[in-house]
């Protein structure tokens, strides 16, 4: 005897989730859909209004989080993960994971684990995705892909990409089959036509014809990442790495001690401690002006190195924790 | 490249006189058996278009860059300063090239087998250059071969349309290439990249894919080696045993087979540390390229 379920059947497929904020007339953000099957999971605790909400009308009276994670803390070989992210005008969402996403051992490296996101931002809608770094052991072969679409450019970002060599502790060093991830950007413009605005493609593999390991090829450093900065709610961070880049002492300069020191202000006491800091943990980074980005590039010898570096540029710039509160900065904790 | 004392200069001399006379012997030889020479009339314009582009002045304005070399070695201090860097040099020139060849190739291929898609190329390669002084370079180096093409070899590769013999295809490669020159002036979106304007214009001049793309990697080889003996890396003649040799012959051959396929959606930094080295050459404090 057939037995028709009284419910309607489910449509998501393994690996894939869906998130949606939208605006509940006249201007609640709300979390309308948070959806996920196994392996991947979502976390969505409940939104806070911004610090200081003082009920402009320009910024959202909720900030929504959403954690990101996989059972058993990673991507075994050949999950394939999918996510899709949809922000309505006006919606800021805050994307975070909770540790380093591992990717585990594949016997056949032919097996390439995916990752991949799709995000729709509307106009005046603001992502901010710092998540903790990807961690891929030795012998893994993983591909993730963000693309963020925008409607005719409008809309902020603040990405981060970041991978480490793996687990440092066993010894593992860069021992990985191939890894590779891709970030771009497109925009829908007025006639329907797509561009691409930005593609920060990472490419790990055998490929090259180096003749080196890749630990070498990576110049001793074990950690590397970019961020990602566009838009008006992230504008003021983006001068901030501009500045702080442009201010980085010159590499071979000395001095020579004859221009007058003026007593430091604080915000140059404090510059000149990270800076120290900086050169103590072997953190290199670039800042840039690309088509309406800020890309910056970092790397470091230990992942506690650019972790420190990222949350200390963040805090002292001070206007992505007023807009999205402490959490924001949980992955870098 | 420094001037040869005079008794090397005469042994060139002499050599080049030895060669000339055995050509010439071996074209009466031929003559007297009655064979002749090989038939090059379909190869010939393709190798003379080869030898135009192989001038060591193109990349027109590279000599200003040096590809992310001055600001690597100021970022390797030696200990004693006085060892030598050709061991870093030969680290940095491989991972140039596997850089070059992971990044731009792809677009070099693709301008040449789609010359209606430049606009398109222009702009995916612009979005996938991630630093000012990279973009600035590439730049620059494109609008130098635009140029080139402009007022040096227009009029010779148009007129020669007519020809029956004419490769299929060409015409629209012109067209792309003047559509591209006209929006150029007009769009805000195009730039002039160097490695999809190298496919589109060795199509159009008719050089083989394969060594189109193998003078694109040699070239930059070329550049990066001479910006080390402006460094004071190497001497010229080091430079040039190394341009000579069999490895460098084989690791070029070896990535444009490699990246024959790729598309340029794959196209991606292999070497990202180099996005570091290029990206912050603009904090030496001194320097004698440009960033």
């Amino acid at each position: 005897m057939s037995f028709t379920s009284p419910f309607a059947k489910s449509t998501s497929k393994p690996g894939h989730g869906s998130i949606i904020v939208e605006i509940l007339p006249p201007n609640t953000p709300v979390l309308k859909t948070v959806s996920y099957q196994y392996p991947l999971k979502l976390i969505a605790p409940d939104p806070l209004p911004p610090p200081n909400y003082s009920g402009e009308t320009d910024t959202p009276r909720l900030i929504h989080i959403v954690f990101l994670l996989t059972y058993g803390g990673g991507i075994v070989a050949g999950d394939s993960i999918d996510l899709d992210v949809h922000l309505d005008h006006k919606t800021r969402l805050l994307l975070l994971t909770q540790g380093s996403t591992k990717i585990f051992k594949t016997d056949d490296p032919q097996v390439v684990s995916h990752q991949r996101m799709n995000v729709h931002l509307k106009h005046g809608a603001a992502l901010m995705y710092l998540p903790d770094p990807v961690q891929p052991f030795a012998h893994t072969a993983f591909s993730q892909s963000q693309i963020y679409h925008l409607d005719q450019g409008q809309g902020s970002l603040c990405v981060c990409d970041w991978v480490t060599s793996g687990r440092s502790a066993r010894g593992e060093n860069w021992d990985i089959y191939e890894y590779k991830s891709r970030n771009e950007v497109w925009t829908t413009e007025a006639s329907g036509k797509k561009r691409l605005l930005l593609r920060d493609n990472l490419i790990l593999d055998k490929h090259g014809r180096t003749d080196m390991r890749l630990s070498s090829r990576m110049d001793r450093f074990s950690v590397f990442g970019t961020l990602i900065v566009r838009g008006p709610v992230f504008a003021s961070l983006a001068k901030f790495f501009l500045d702080e880049f442009e201010a980085l002492p010159r590499i071979g300069g000395r001095n020579w001690g004859d221009a007058v020191q003026a007593e430091p202000s604080s915000k140059e006491q404090r510059r000149t401690e990270r800076q120290s800091r900086e050169t103590k943990d072997g953190v290199v980074w670039s800042a840039a002006n690309v088509r309406d980005f800020v890309l910056v590039k970092f790397a470091s010898m230990e992942v506690e190195g650019s972790r420190n570096w990222l949350r200390a540029m963040i805090q002292e710039e001070g206007s992505v924790l007023d807009a999205f509160g402490e959490r924001a900065l949980l992955c870098l904790k | 490249m420094t001037s040869s004392p005079p008794s090397q200069q005469s042994l060139q001399d002499k050599i080049a006189d030895l060669e000339r006379r055995l050509r010439d012997a071996k074209a009466q030889l031929n003559q007297h058996h009655g064979v002749a020479p090989p038939h090059t009339t379909d190869n010939g314009a393709a190798l003379h278009a080869l030898l135009l582009l192989s001038d060591s002045a193109l990349p027109l304005g590279s000599f200003a860059f040096s590809s992310g070399l001055e600001s690597y070695l100021a970022h390797h201090k030696l200990s004693p300063p006085s060892a030598s860097q050709l061991p870093l040099f030969n680290t940095f020139l491989r991972l140039s090239l596997s850089t070059l060849a992971s990044t731009a190739l792809p677009y070099v291929l693709a301008g040449y087998r789609n010359p209606e898609e430049i606009e398109t190329l222009d702009n995916d390669f612009d979005a996938s250059t991630p630093c000012t002084v990279a973009r600035r370079a590439s730049i620059a180096q494109g609008r130098a071969l635009l140029a080139v093409w402009d007022r040096s070899f227009k009029t010779q590769y148009k007129s020669a349309l007519g020809n029956a013999d004419a490769p299929e295809g060409k015409q629209a490669a012109i067209d792309a290439l003047t559509a591209f020159s006209a929006a150029l002036r007009t769009s805000p979106h195009a730039n002039a990249h160097y490695a999809p304007l190298w496919g589109l214009i060795t199509r159009i001049l008719a050089v083989p894919l394969h060594e189109a793309a193998y003078l694109f990697l040699f070239s930059h080889a070329r550049t990066v080696m001479s910006a080390a003996v402006r460094a004071s890396v190497m001497g010229p003649y080091q430079a040039q045993a190394l341009l000579a040799s069999a490895e460098l012959q084989d690791r070029i051959r070896g990535l444009v087979d490699e990246g024959w396929q790729r598309k340029v959606e794959d196209a991606g930094q292999s070497v990202p540390v180099m996005d570091l080295w290029v990206g912050r050459h603009e904090k030496l404090y001194s320097r004698i390229f440009n960033s």
